[in-house]
């Protein structure tokens, strides 16, 4: 898993690849706090370059849009291939959050 | 869910620790399997994400408030029709997770519950989920079909 963080007219651009697993999360999970912590404004997340995501990614996930929405921040998810779109609509995830 | 066929042909088996480096390594051996028997990718990912599921249970509760040494075995069987079964035995505290509650679908953030989605994805990508305890084990099947890979 590897995530690089860019600017995009005034969001923070995070472009996350590799498997979002049980093995993966945690680590995940921490690296999107550390984000959250030290920046301001919108986040909008690119997931094209991720493969793989099970429920501890969601988790993941969840816990890092909680934090936003608690501090009135936006969190967008971008660029979902078909399998990873797959598993947030059985998991009602799409209808939690901004996907484009 | 109904109940799977016998399992017909053992393909390959592995035995693991009741760790988290024994996921990475039992989904890195299933890639392997599907790769050498050409698994459609749909399969592939269903399989693999109900088994990591199923796995992530067991070593995080299974041992937990267990004295014995865990033993964790997973078998990998083909069925007909390019179905594929794996059992997975372990001899952990008596776990079901067929009987677990999906979470409540919720329409904000806020609302939503952390946890619970695993079962929820399983049911979804396996054509079949049944459990039973044998002795002081644990014996869980999931079957992937190559038709629900299609669909």
């Amino acid at each position: 898993m590897h995530i690089e963080r860019e600017q995009a007219d005034g969001a923070v651009l995070l472009k996350v690849a590799g498997r979002l697993d049980t093995p993966n999360a945690k680590p995940f999970e921490t690296s999107l706090m550390d984000v959250l912590s030290m920046t301001d404004g919108p986040i909008i997340i690119n997931l094209a370059g991720v493969d793989y995501v099970s429920s501890s990614g969601l988790r993941a996930l969840l816990v890092a849009g909680k934090a936003m929405r608690n501090s009135k921040r936006r969190l967008s998810l971008t660029s979902l291939q078909p399998q990873i779109r797959e598993v947030f609509d059985i998991s009602g995830f799409s209808t939690l959050f901004e996907i484009s | 869910m109904t109940m799977p066929p016998a399992a017909d042909t053992l393909i390959s088996a592995l035995r693991v620790g009741a760790d988290i480096a024994s996921i990475a390594q039992v989904t890195s051996w299933l890639g392997d399997l599907a790769d050498e028997h050409d698994w459609p990718p749909a399969m592939r990912f269903g399989l693999e994400l109900s088994v990591e599921e199923a796995l992530t249970n067991v070593i995080s509760y299974g041992f937990a408030q267990s004295p014995r040494e865990p033993l964790i075995r997973v078998e990998v069987h083909g069925l007909e029709g390019g179905r594929i079964a794996v059992h997975l035995i372990d001899n952990g505290v008596a776990f079901d997770p067929t009987t677990l509650a999906e979470p409540e679908a919720v329409d904000s953030i806020e609302d939503a519950r952390i946890g619970g989605h695993g079962v929820q994805l399983m049911r979804h990508f396996l054509e079949s989920l049944t459990y039973r305890r044998e002795g002081d084990e644990n014996h869980l099947t999931l079957v992937a079909a190559p038709a629900r890979a299609a669909g």
